[in-house]
């Protein structure tokens, strides 16, 4: 196979931070070629590179051993170079086939050749199976279906090269296998394909071979046949992570209930959810996407309206109907989703960890920053934050490091029933340990903890007990030694 | 000292512009810097102050109270007829303080309970609570006010200080440490930078924002009070336009428009800037029409320079 693109001698240096060091390797003509490292590897960087989005830097691009450089990502799509973003991103008020074509519509005279715009973006759909048309509203699609919009335009442009950044964070194990089976597909109609992922096993899916980054640098590049994932997750972190998604301690489940759900109703959402967690107990919610298990957490947590059921905590009665009556019986929700729901975006470590507790950190009428502050340099220390500073602002943290901080915020209430939702979503392997470390402590401590989860591995690793639900219905439940992937997907898709 | 430059960096930006500003005004026209001229700017400050600290409030938490004028309007008449008719000085302010807080509270019903946008619902109301305010008097103004309560609100204290500065000064301290000292400020703040995150995190959102709008209701009652006994009648037509300029004083003093950011030290320097540049443009005789222009001018490249200041910061940031 011929050399694609060879990124040559590649540094980019931001003041006072070098995010690419140095980087040197090739990708083959053809292949799926994966891009692994930590948060902060610099994948993102070297992409943001390739497609013109950052047109400073040190080094050559050459593709097909021409040297070119992108002045902006519109001079890349035009030669060939496509992106699939980790966020989909498309104007919802227009229709599929305006968003396809966006900026590049055929024109008859000044107006816009809708029949043949058209035509030719539904024949790139149906190239790619899909089931809906040009003429669809994108408010009616799902996420997956969004991305092959997405994948539809790097065809309208007849992309060479296209890359996928975390495509899959967001979808049902459905339409992940769909989109793997459409990159095979692009893959054997000659275009060469970057993919970047947190998830190993997709890697060793679709992957021929794999380039791993640490820190700015390039570390190797490997053959996907001849490696294990341990090998692989070891030259990304650079150590050992036998310790990942796995218990150290002993287990520490009591017999004493903390929450008790019996029949909870949200009508047209979920029902008939009944459950138990004790003191100690990590409890967790498996399931595809579509499940409703963030709709049966928020509801406990009194974030949305319940239409039926009981919620005892320790074995008393309660009426939950905001999250603050929900932290006045001692339980936390640790969000889905840290930028919109987990923390206030203007407002410091120290602020954001302070906001739930306020009460505690009032002196009659006034506000005892000094109080805030120490608690949060009491966090920064238990939670290894970085940077480890009360004043920064959440906002500006790593994912892994701004979702400490939330954590820290409900670990301030000190609450006996912690749910979290998608706690390791889209952070580092390093993170992800650490957050698996506190979840331990916490169970150690006496808490109970409920985690929603669509990652196996931390399901299967970390849970006294799973309980599996399909389209609003528990469908299963599994003790530890019971678990494994299979059957956890067996109650999940057909439960 | 690198910190507090940190911190106050904006509002120490804003003082900087307005002793720029006083000093080029000083050298073309040296009456400018007299002090009885200088008191005149902070005495002509006091109404838009009190409606920008009380708009300030609103604005932090994401909102926009478009009522102002007309809410001034209605406690200007509704005062000025039970003074009229007799009510004691004290009790007509503590009526109006109240009348304010009701009335901003029932924006903030609006908005936090029926959810609607805070520019409709106070656009709506803008134009309810000025037809209340024709209806309470059928159109006329209310005139001979009592001198009682004009001497209350506006005469001299303190030397030549008027109590109405007094009073906006005091205004401005109790907003400056609600916002900074309080569980309350947190809040808003916190609502303005992330409603739905305030939300989970136990907060009563919506009891805080109707809070805010009734406080911000507060402070217009005592703007409506202190024009009432300046003026000494009462029209039914005062106060039109004035949640413009009120605005324009927030935002020039730095509190952004989509929430979370903003401070009371910035409004209040941002109102004393704008009134320093009209009562500038007048002292050294350009056409008013220029004044419009100018002071438009100013809105725009303060906020521009926000906006500039926070791309400094981001690249600052991404160089870390």
């Amino acid at each position: 196979m011929t050399t694609m693109i060879h990124f040559s001698k590649i540094t980019k240096r931001f003041p006072g931070n070098t995010a690419l060091d140095n980087v040197d390797f090739e990708i083959k003509k053809g292949e799926v070629h994966a891009l692994l490292g930590e948060n902060g590897a610099g994948k993102s960087t070297l992409l943001n590179i390739l497609h013109g989005i950052y047109s400073q830097y040190e080094g050559d691009i050459e593709i097909e051993d021409a040297k070119v450089s992108f002045k902006n990502a519109n001079d890349a799509i035009e030669f060939g170079i496509a992106k699939v973003h980790q966020e989909v991103n498309l104007v919802t008020d227009l229709t599929v086939g305006q968003n396809i074509a966006l900026g590049y519509e055929p024109k008859k005279g000044l107006l816009v050749d809708y029949g043949a715009m058209y035509k030719k973006t539904d024949a790139i759909l149906e190239r790619l199976g899909c089931r809906f048309k040009s003429s669809d509203r994108i408010n009616s699609l799902s996420v997956g279906e969004m991305q092959m919009i997405l994948i539809a335009k790097a065809l309208f442009h007849n992309a060479r090269i296209i890359s996928f950044d975390e495509p899959t964070s967001a979808l049902a194990d459905k339409e992940v296998d769909r989109l793997l089976e459409i990159i095979k597909e692009l893959q054997a109609q000659g275009i060469t394909i970057l993919y970047i992922t947190h998830r190993l096993d997709e890697v060793f899916r679709i992957a021929d071979r794999a380039s791993i980054l640490r820190d700015g640098k390039y570390i190797c590049t490997v053959d996907i046949k001849d490696i294990t994932k341990e090998q692989l997750i070891r030259n990304m972190v650079g150590r050992d992570v036998s310790a990942f998604a796995v218990r150290n301690k002993p287990l520490c489940a009591t017999k004493e209930v903390a929450l008790e759900v019996t029949n909870l109703e949200s009508k047209g959402v979920f029902h008939n959810i009944s459950f138990k967690v004790h003191k100690g107990e990590i409890l967790s919610f498996a399931g595809l996407v579509g499940a409703k298990r963030t709709d049966v957490v928020r509801a406990i947590f009194g974030a949305d309206p319940i239409t039926g059921g009981q919620i005892k905590v320790k074995g008393k009665e309660v009426v939950i109907k905001s999250p603050k009556e929900a932290l006045s019986y001692g339980i936390a929700l640790i969000p889905e989703n840290r930028k919109t729901q987990g923390f206030v975006k203007d407002f410091s470590n120290a602020q954001n960890m302070a906001l739930a507790s306020m009460d505690k950190f009032t002196s009659g009428a006034f506000v005892n920053t000094g109080k805030i502050k120490d608690n949060c340099e009491y966090y920064i220390e238990q939670m290894r934050l970085h940077p480890a500073d009360p004043e920064y602002l959440t906002n500006s943290l790593s994912g892994g490091n701004a979702q400490k901080v939330i954590i820290a915020k409900w670990m301030t209430t000190n609450p006996d029933i912690i749910i979290f939702d998608e706690p390791t979503k889209g952070i580092d392997v390093g993170a992800k340990a650490e957050i698996y470390r506190l979840m331990e402590e916490m169970a150690a401590d006496g808490k109970a903890i409920i985690m929603v989860s669509s990652e196996m591995p931390e399901v299967i690793g970390m849970s006294d007990r799973v309980i599996i639900m399909r389209e609003g219905r528990m469908t299963g439940e599994l003790s530890r030694s019971e678990l494994n992937e299979e059957s956890i997907l067996q109650f999940a898709m057909e439960g | 000292m690198k910190n507090i430059w940190k911190r106050f960096s904006r509002e120490l930006g804003i003082i900087i512009a307005l002793i720029l500003l006083m000093a080029i005004f000083g050298i073309i026209e040296p009456l400018y810097l007299t002090p009885t001229n200088l008191m005149d700017i902070v005495d002509q400050t006091v109404i838009n102050g009190l409606l920008a600290v009380g708009i300030t409030l609103v604005i932090i938490t994401g909102g926009i109270d478009l009522t102002v004028g007309s809410t001034m309007a209605i406690v200007i008449v509704a005062i000025g007829k039970l003074l009229v008719s007799g009510l004691h000085p004290w009790a007509a302010v503590l009526l109006g303080i109240l009348f304010g807080f009701v009335l901003g509270a029932l924006n903030g019903f609006l908005i936090a309970k029926m959810h609607l946008q805070p520019f409709i619902a106070t656009m709506g109301m803008m134009s309810v609570y000025r037809g209340i305010a024709y209806l309470v008097t059928g159109g006329w103004p209310v005139l001979n006010i009592p001198q009682s309560f004009r001497t209350m609100m506006d005469g001299d204290i303190l030397g030549s200080v008027p109590s109405s500065v007094i009073i906006l000064l005091i205004v401005s301290a109790v907003g400056y440490v609600l916002l900074k000292h309080t569980k309350f400020g947190t809040y808003l703040y916190s609502m303005g930078s992330n409603e739905e995150a305030t939300r989970l995190s136990g907060v009563n959102v919506d009891y805080n924002k109707i809070m805010a709008y009734g406080l911000c209701g507060v402070a217009t009652a005592l703007a409506g009070m202190v024009m009432l006994a300046k003026l000494g009648t009462g029209e039914p037509a005062a106060g039109q336009g004035y949640e413009l300029n009120a605005i324009a004083a927030a935002a020039v003093g730095g509190t952004s428009l989509s929430g979370g950011k903003g401070s009371i030290f910035g409004t209040f320097f941002g109102a004393i800037l704008l009134q320093a540049l009209k009562i500038g443009l007048v002292v050294c005789g350009v056409d008013t029409f220029w004044q419009y222009i100018a002071t438009g001018v100013i809105i725009i490249a303060a906020v521009y320079l926000d906006i500039i200041q926070g791309q400094i910061k981001n690249w600052k940031l991404k160089r870390q």
